[in-house]
């Protein structure tokens, strides 16, 4: 037994190496619950839409949710997954969902190579709150953009080479991903198999990415991203990626609906900064040039006010039924808009209150000056337990991306415990 | 006979302190901070650690790291414990430093001055490289039993600019190192303690606790259980592999 002591201010510490031996079989996760009181924006076109005329004032939602992950190894080959359930009640209905988020096998002859089969998670890109070069990614929630998200199936192959030198490391990664019936159906389009890849260089301090996506299930697109630090407190990242052909499903003046074909090159531009006194920023530039203009989601929260009126007064729900269709379409998006500016500010550890680091986040939609406010708390001076407290606030005039949102602000509390 | 006798008095004098001004000359700054890092830790090898935070009262918060490094600028360092961290890594190649966490799934770019366990060690105490790598030695004076290096960072990416390194004569390992900032401003001050041999010739100090005048009242302390050479392939330190750490145990 290794064993290691001292004695700091008449205490004694031990240290048990034996506690930490490896294990062939590793397991953990969480249990959370979350207690969240919304104040519905009544008159918003989410709101409207989701009620059909008639929402709520306010709701309060319980939610309790259970992650466990783990892994087997046994020599060159391990078996990873994370599984998720939850469990959510509020005064409209009861919801619960259990998802297998990762379950892969994994084989590692050598440090140079990995092969990984099963369904696994992929998060390419530099950014934080958005990645546009995030081909094979699912959509992440730029408010919670840290929390464990569900994978794909394929089949992936990465290769590392190391080097002396200005270029410090090459990488590449290539991912099979089909798309069947019962496999990755929400991708695209079915009875295809897709290819993207990931080559990396770390060139004289500076991570590059270039990706590719290809296959019948989405149009082809390019990427490249780069991240690099300017000064030990100063780092900067980006992001680019072009699809030459693009379906778009948008609402003309007229109210008529078109898919257009474009080409579209969406972009961000971040940095993280941490000041002297330990406040860290991170600010990103997101231009999503498959959103909508100020026009267009102008014209789409009209379309949705005419369905209130033309449902208060005959009871026809068509234009309701028009609506939906074009917010599953691309307008309900969660930042459906072409211009945005992220902002998190953290001050850690103030008044020398350790482990408890508050932080404000703002989105702003640059297009319409329409916003989210979110001021937060979070405590981990208890081990292995998250404490955080929240207030997401969202104004805007009428017809504009958060002024129409379904929430007016949110209040939520949500403790975390980590086994 | 007593011009023999003075002149035998000149000659061991200006002998004694031919030796003494040679002792002085010998006194190479460079060459005792070299070995200092060859005493502290071998070239490659494996290592873990226990990471204390004591508050002011007394309530404590425990991390166990395994931590990889080869040569003078590649270092990667897996949390092991408590799970709220499990499974979280960071990897420093020169300069640069990088943080995985499992959930977020990719690595992201941290500095060298934050701290990924909070308390008074900061990243670059957790992967720190040579010291010989990242400082000049600008002067050495004997003070009793101790070297007193003055230590100037390389270049302006080095958490701390300068450092005051006070060296055992016996065992040329550090005893007490403060770290300043570019102003002149004391940032932390790290002892060394507790000498233990870990095996393979490797003789140096299992503990270090370090407190700071910026958090008043508190401390952290950083246990040594196990220290062993270890033969790693460059392509362990790459962000490709971060997810993999767990493997090298």
């Amino acid at each position: 037994m290794i064993e290691a002591s001292l004695s700091v201010a008449q205490e004694e510490f031990s240290f048990n190496l034996e506690e930490f031996e490896k294990k062939s079989l590793s397991w953990g996760g969480y249990a959370e619950i979350k207690l969240a009181h919304a104040k519905v924006n009544k008159n918003s076109a989410f709101a409207l839409l989701d009620s059909h005329g008639n929402p709520r004032v306010s709701l309060d939602r319980f939610t309790a949710t259970l992650q466990l992950d783990g892994n087997y190894n046994k020599e060159i080959v391990s078996l990873n997954w994370v599984v998720q359930a939850y469990g959510s009640r509020d005064q409209e209905q009861w919801a619960d969902e259990a998802s297998i988020f990762e379950a892969y096998a994994s084989i590692k002859p050598t440090p140079l190579a990995s092969i990984d089969l099963g369904k696994k998670v992929f998060k390419w890109g530099k950014g934080y709150a958005w990645n546009p070069v995030g081909f094979i990614n699912r959509p992440k929630d730029p408010n919670n953009p840290e929390e464990s998200l569900e994978g794909y199936i394929g089949a992936s192959l990465d290769l590392i080479k190391s080097f002396s030198g200005p270029l410090q490391t090459l990488a590449l990664t290539t991912v099979v991903l089909p798309v069947q019936d019962n496999i990755n159906e929400y991708f695209g389009a079915p009875d295809n198999v897709n290819l993207a890849t990931k080559l990396y260089l770390l060139y004289q301090d500076v991570d590059i990415d270039f990706l590719l996506f290809t296959g019948n299930s989405r149009t082809t697109r390019y990427g490249f991203d780069f991240s690099t630090n300017l000064a030990t407190n100063f780092e900067i990242h980006g992001e680019l990626a072009h699809t030459p052909r693009q379906s778009r499903k948008t609402l003309n003046a007229d109210g008529s609906v078109e898919i257009q074909e474009v080409a579209d090159t969406s972009y961000l531009l971040g940095l993280r900064y941490l000041t002297e006194n330990d406040i860290t920023f991170i600010i990103e530039y997101f231009h999503n040039d498959d959103g909508y203009s100020e026009e267009e989601q102008d014209s789409f929260f009209h379309l949705v006010d005419d369905a209130d009126d033309l449902f208060e007064t005959t009871g026809d729900n068509s234009l309701y039924t028009k609506s939906a269709s074009l917010s599953e379409g691309g307008f309900g998006r969660s930042q459906s808009g072409r211009n945005y500016l992220y902002t998190k500010i953290t001050l850690k550890e103030p008044f020398d209150l350790l482990y408890l680091t508050p932080g404000i986040t703002t989105i702003i939609n640059l297009d319409d000056n329409s916003f989210s406010l979110t001021p937060e708390a979070v405590y981990t001076g208890f081990t292995n337990w998250e404490l955080r407290l929240r207030f997401s606030m969202l104004a805007g005039s009428n017809f504009t991306d958060y002024g129409e949102k379904q929430n007016e602000n949110k209040l939520e509390l949500r403790v975390r415990y980590f086994f | 006979m007593k011009k023999m006798f003075i002149f035998l008095i000149v000659f061991l004098i200006s002998g004694f302190s031919g030796i003494c001004s040679a002792q002085a000359a010998e006194l190479d700054g460079t060459a005792i901070l070299s070995q200092v890092d060859k005493n502290l830790q071998p070239q490659s090898y494996e290592m873990y650690r226990k990471l204390i935070n004591i508050e002011p009262d007394g309530t404590k918060k425990e991390f166990v790291l395994y931590s990889v490094k080869k040569g003078q600028d590649k270092m990667v360092a897996l949390f092991l414990s408590p799970a709220s961290e499990k499974g979280r890594s960071t990897l420093r190649l020169g300069d640069n430093m990088w943080l995985y966490i499992p959930n977020v799934g990719k690595p992201i770019r941290i500095t060298s001055l934050q701290s990924v366990v909070g308390g008074v060690f900061n990243n670059s105490d957790i992967l720190r490289l040579d010291y010989g790598s990242e400082y000049d030695a600008l002067s050495i004076i004997q003070e009793g039993d101790a070297y007193l290096l003055e230590l100037k960072a390389k270049t302006n990416a080095i958490a701390y600019d300068s450092l005051k390194m006070w060296v055992d004569v016996k065992s040329v390992v550090p005893t007490t190192i403060e770290c300043y900032a570019a102003s002149g401003m004391l940032i932390k001050t790290l002892y060394y303690k507790k000498n233990k041999d870990f095996g393979d010739g490797l003789v140096r100090p299992s503990v270090l606790e370090t407190d700071s005048p910026l958090y008043k009242g508190y401390k952290s302390v950083m246990i040594y259980a196990k220290i062993q050479k270890k033969k790693l392939a460059d392509e362990v330190f790459s962000l490709n592999y971060l997810a993999r750490v767990d493997e090298l145990r």
